[in-house]
């Protein structure tokens, strides 16, 4: 970028007055200031010291480099109206001179001030730590860049546009303090959850995380666990079948229903509502369903078929199929509804091409709109296979995992390992093999969707 | 088959021009049972009857005495119609030492349904209307992360938030669930919001940018305004979800505390004593009945929601 | 004294560079029109002077006032936009007003600000009414008066007719010509519609690829375009272009296949070369055929091809040194297909662009 030496002025001197009450901004400013050095400090102290486990920092830091992070965004902003010379510099020279003030202030008075804040719990250690040489260095450091600030500063109108500092945090700043729950939520408990989980996999955490590492023990324990072998076998079997009927059904149904059939809302509703019931409401009324006495067995053996067996809930070889049929009970108007949009959005000119052109349905179907509807079958395809590997309250409600282990599935060994069984590490390691397993489907699918496309940038980047 | 219907006519009558007074006119009959009707609609029925069977199973087995069910099939209606059998799921079935039935859990389930759709709702609409109109350097990273975060098995991060709601206080409380409810809800209601208001016309937030409206601005006095039907939606989502929530009500909340679903499921699977499967689907019926009615009243948005949760994801 | 001036201004999306160093200077009170393919970048630079995109580089001076970094409603600027973007909820009045009411103007200021604008524009009956209710004319309306209840010098309209089907388009633009009258107020107007650019500019700037291909009065830019492009998008049908070779014995001449047409009296803005490969350039309506043929510099008789009547007036296609070539007159003179006719122009009011560059020659 070039520079914008002479002209540059001109917006600062032509700025309307009411703008100029640079007291009330410089008054915000400082406080910003102190809060953004304090912070920075209370941040920092989680790093030198050692307050014992990374869960521990976690809980400790965590919130001082919220604020820190906080208070450095809130900063140039608040400040942005202080024109001391002129200049934008001058805001943070401002910023860092405080800051050698409050170190200062630690240095001599830290102990003094220490008990006052005994409501920071450990954190408040921080204090003391800056009595030392540390301390004293650290102020002279802070008082250091102030001042080349301030040389660079009064050497001119050179830095007159936003700096760097300012451009990335201060611009769209509202935006950005709006969205820091989802940052927090991203960054903090679904990168930083799943890292922790992935790392303590490696140690010999019991009945509460503990750092002792034992590599990859609790892997070589899991996949020599009968319970765990079957669960994976369980996983494949419902996940490939359900994968497969719900697909298949799915489609069935919602181009059945796309031959502008009547009552279509009807036979939607009926379809679509067990997707509205929890999987345990599905699991209690198919485990009733399905009972071997009363149920569909009962039934068909008192129409006098004695010898008639359908159990699958009782049955070991087959149970998992059994709770496969609930499965796909609750599930499968789901994609039925997406297959049908899928069905929907696609041209009513190609079936008209094809109705003139004297193509049969099925061929239409097959060789035409199931290719046209990739990206609705990538879709349901990546939806259904992350559904699969969490499947939990089905099996608890239905069989809780019996009868014996033979209907137990990944999910349910992680909470009974992690909640039940006081045997956190395999709990993380067996989740952290579940997380694998989802990215292995996605990740490939990540691409396919985002990876060739171009981003395309919204106009209102502003 | 309205369309259909119009091709043919269209046909019909060019071919009456051109045979003038003879041959076919008038919208070509039809078999009302041709052979391509019957099965469609036998097999759409057939299926029907499938998906409706269990509802049905439910309903009468809730309504019968213990003695009918044991001599009776599942599928016969009710000889003698009681509601005993509601009462008692409802006011002192038993869940180990406990029997104040599934009172206890609905209206836990209520207190934790109420704020977790206010709250994940509100956050969520406010990040995407910052995601889709106020973007900013890294708002992709944080947003790919949350999409990538929905598809991730929660078993993954349940410690972690055991760890997190633990040093806030909060954990085995019902404002704990509220918060890990929020969290959860976040990645497709960011989406979902993020989809809906990037389609709303973009000059429109520019017109209301040189109009001097600020963030919250445009937000409350053109957005929000402008996003009832999509709040809906976001409403149904949410409401269904948490309300058929287990893993997390078992996990993050005491016996006190738990959710309708978590008692129901105690209640049902319980090992003492004799079983009372009227008991049992009455709960079950119970625990269903404010998502189903949820279903039946919102109809199309209830589709609408789930497939602009998917297909667009 | 300059009312808008744009210096130096680039902006890039990631590597594309949409703008590319655009300079420019509109004078208080001016009617600019940027004119331009789509693609071409006028929306974005009509964003940029509006501030709701941030330029790259360069510098944005409105009155004087350099306001680079400042916001949208800090810029003393309304604007107008191609879908009208009245906000659906508010009624016409609360479409005028909101933008007061962020500025917390008192109530009777807001109050006077919008009768006089709902006068100016003949939209007072519709006060109460919500957007929905308003046909596309209407809208449109309303949205300008939302540019000027903001009491602003200069007005920002993005393609503020596109949305409209033709006849009103022509009623809206005479109103938007009287109302340039009667406000005096600068005006940057982004079209791709040349009618629309040629009937209300004072000047247009045609852009091409985010540079600025000519800035100039109306007739300036339909006589003598810079370059090819310029030639091209202005006027329709487009110009006849004819590729050549240059000769300067005597009097400059362009060889055209087998015909030469005498260059005698074109203003040459270089000196031409002697075998410099050129374009020769001539608007279909610059030529004349029968006996008004007779007196033009340059004669020739041609066969014609097809006829294309477009009732007022005639398009003939035929052939003229082996190329393709049009030309428009009055339907009551128009020839038939087949038919051969003698057809004259004046290559003085012809364009000449070196066959490379494009420019003008």
């Amino acid at each position: 970028m070039a520079d914008t030496v002479e002209t540059g002025m001109i917006g600062v001197d032509a700025r309307p007055a009411r703008r100029q009450q640079w007291e009330k901004w410089l008054i915000r400013g400082i406080v910003a200031a102190v809060l953004l050095r304090l912070a920075m400090l209370m941040g920092l102290s989680a790093f030198f010291e050692d307050l014992g486990s990374v869960g521990d920092w976690l809980v400790e830091g965590l919130p001082w480099l919220c604020l820190a992070v906080g208070a450095a965004a809130l900063l140039p902003n608040l400040s942005s109206g202080i024109r001391l010379q002129g200049n934008r510099l001058a805001n943070h020279v401002v910023g860092w001179g405080i800051g050698t003030a409050l170190l200062l202030i630690m240095y001599f008075f830290g102990p003094q001030i220490q008990p006052a804040l005994s409501f920071m719990g450990r954190s408040a250690r921080v204090l003391v730590e800056f009595t030392g040489n540390q301390g004293l260095f650290l102020a002279a450091m802070t008082a250091l860049v102030a001042l080349s600030l301030a040389v660079i500063g009064s050497e001119g109108q050179l830095l007159h546009r936003p700096g760097l500092f300012e451009r990335v945090w201060a611009k769209n700043l509202t935006a950005k303090i709006a969205a820091v729950p989802m940052m927090l939520v991203a960054l903090g408990v679904f990168t930083g959850g799943t890292i922790w989980t992935v790392v303590y996999s490696f140690t010999d955490s019991r009945l509460l995380p503990r750092e002792k590492w034992v590599g990859l023990a609790q892997y070589e324990r899991l996949w020599g666990e009968d319970r765990w072998l079957i669960s994976i076998e369980n996983l494949l079997i419902y996940g490939v079948c359900s994968l497969v009927f719900s697909i298949v059904i799915g489609f069935m149904l919602a181009a059945m229903l796309d031959q502008k059939v009547r009552f279509e809302n009807t036979f939607r509703t009926i379809f679509l509502y067990p997707f509205a019931l929890s999987f345990i409401v599905t699991g209690l009324v198919w485990q009733w369903v399905l009972n071997p006495d009363f149920g569909i067995q009962g039934v068909i053996r008192s129409l006098g078929w004695e010898s008639f067996t359908f159990d699958p809930l009782y049955n070991q070889d087959i149970v998992i199929y059994g709770i496969l049929i609930a499965g796909l009970w609750q599930g499968t108007g789901l994609i039925m509804c997406l297959m049908l949009a899928g069905l929907r959005g696609i041209d009513e000119e190609i079936w008209k091409a094809a109705r003139i052109d004297g193509i049969p349905m099925w061929k239409t179907y097959l060789f035409i709109v199931i290719p046209m509807m990739r990206p609705v079958f990538i879709t349901t395809l990546v939806l259904i296979a992350s559904g699969i590997v969490r499947v939990y309250d089905l099996v608890v409600a239905q069989t809780s995992g019996g009868p014996g282990i033979a209907s137990e599935v990944p999910a349910k060994y992680v909470y009974d390992k992690m909640f039940l069984g006081q045997n956190l590490a395999q709990g993380f390691s067996a989740s952290t093999m579940m997380l694998l397993s989802v990215l292995i489907v996605l990740i490939p699918w990540a691409y396919l969707e985002f990876g060739g496309k171009e981003r395309t940038r919204r106009a209102s980047d502003v | 088959m309205s369309n259909v219907g119009t091709l043919n006519m269209a046909g019909a009558s060019a071919d009456a021009v051109s045979d003038a007074l003879s041959g076919p006119r008038g919208p070509r009959p039809r078999p009302r049972f041709s052979r391509r009707n019957i099965f469609l609609y036998g097999t759409l029925i057939v299926v029907a009857l499938y998906y409706l069977l269990p509802l049905y199973v439910m309903i009468v087995t809730s309504l019968k005495g213990m003695p009918e069910i044991r001599l009776g099939n599942i599928f016969s209606p009710p000889v003698e119609i009681t509601f005993q059998p509601w009462v008692k799921a409802w006011a002192e079935a038993c869940t180990g030492l406990n029997c104040e039935g599934l009172s206890r859990g609905f209206w836990n389930s209520v207190q934790i349904l109420i704020p977790s759709v206010v709250l994940s709702i509100a956050i969520a609409s406010v990040n995407g209307y910052a995601l889709a109109n106020w973007r900013f350097k890294g708002a992709d990273i944080f947003f790919t992360i949350l999409i990538f975060g929905a598809f991730i098995p929660y078993q993954v991060m349940l410690y972690p938030l055991v760890i997190i709601l633990r040093e806030m206080g909060l954990y085995g409380t019902l404002w704990g669930l509220v918060l890990v409810h929020s969290v959860f809800g976040m990645p497709i209601l960011t989406l979902l919001f993020r989809n809906y208001f990037t389609s709303l016309p973009e000059e429109l937030f520019k017109a209301a940018r040189v109009d001097g409206a600020g963030f919250w601005g445009i937000y409350l006095k053109i957005m929000l305004p402008m996003s009832l039907p999509i709040f809906v939606v976001a409403i149904i989502i949410q409401v269904t979800g948490i309300w058929n929530d287990f893993l997390f009500g078992v996990v993050y909340t005491k016996p006190d505390t738990y959710p309708m679903t978590v008692q129901l499921n105690n209640i049902v699977n319980s090992v003492q004593g004799v079983k009372e499967y009227n008991v049992n689907m009455a709960a079950t019926l119970l625990t269903g009945l404010v998502p189903l009615f949820v279903y039946f009243v919102s109809g199309k948005l209830f589709v609408r929601g789930i497939a602009a949760g998917a297909v667009k994801g | 004294m300059a009312s808008v001036v744009v210096r130096d201004v680039s902006l890039n999306f990631g590597v594309v560079e949409v703008l590319k160093s655009l300079n420019i200077e509109v004078n208080q009170g001016e009617f600019l029109v940027l004119l331009g393919p789509s693609g071409c970048g006028k929306s974005t630079l009509l964003n940029c002077i509006a501030g709701l995109l941030e330029v790259t580089d360069g510098q944005i001076f409105i009155n004087g006032k350099n306001v680079t970094w400042e916001q949208p409603k800090d810029r003393g600027i309304g604007m107008v936009f191609q879908s009208y973007a009245l906000y659906p909820q508010m009624s016409v009045e609360g479409n005028l007003s909101f933008g007061l009411k962020n500025q917390r103007l008192p109530a009777d200021e807001i109050a006077s600000r919008v009768k006089r604008a709902s006068e100016i524009l003949q939209i007072e009956p519709l006060l109460k009414r919500k957007p929905m209710a308003l046909s596309g004319g209407q809208r449109q309306r309303v949205a300008i008066g939302r540019a000027l209840v903001r009491d602003v010098d200069v007005f920002l309209f993005d393609e503020p007719l596109s949305n409209l089907d033709a006849k009103l388009r022509n009623e809206l633009r005479i109103e938007i010509k009287r109302l340039h009258q009667k406000l005096e107020n600068t005006m940057i107007y982004v079209t791709h519609d040349q009618i629309e650019a040629m009937t209300l500019a004072d000047r247009i700037a045609v852009m091409r690829d985010g540079i600025i291909q000519q800035l100039d009065e109306p007739q300036a830019i339909y006589s003598r375009p810079v370059n090819r492009f310029v030639a091209g998008f202005i006027g329709s049908p487009g110009m006849n272009f004819m590729e050549g070779t240059l000769e300067v014995s005597g009097s400059p001449k362009v060889k055209v296949g087998d015909a030469t047409i005498d260059a005698k009296g074109y203003d040459f803005d270089k000196k031409p070369e002697a075998g410099q490969k050129v374009v020769f350039g001539i608007r279909p309506e610059h030529v004349m055929i029968g006996e008004m043929a007779k007196s033009m510099p340059y004669t020739s008789e041609v066969e014609i091809e097809i006829v294309e009547p477009m009732g007022s007036d005639t398009l003939s296609w035929t052939k003229l040194g082996g190329q393709n070539f049009t030309f428009r007159i009055d339907s009551e003179y128009a020839p038939k297909e087949g038919e051969k006719v003698k057809i004259g122009f004046d290559p003085a009011r012809a364009s000449i662009f070196d066959a490379n560059t494009d420019i003008r020659l």
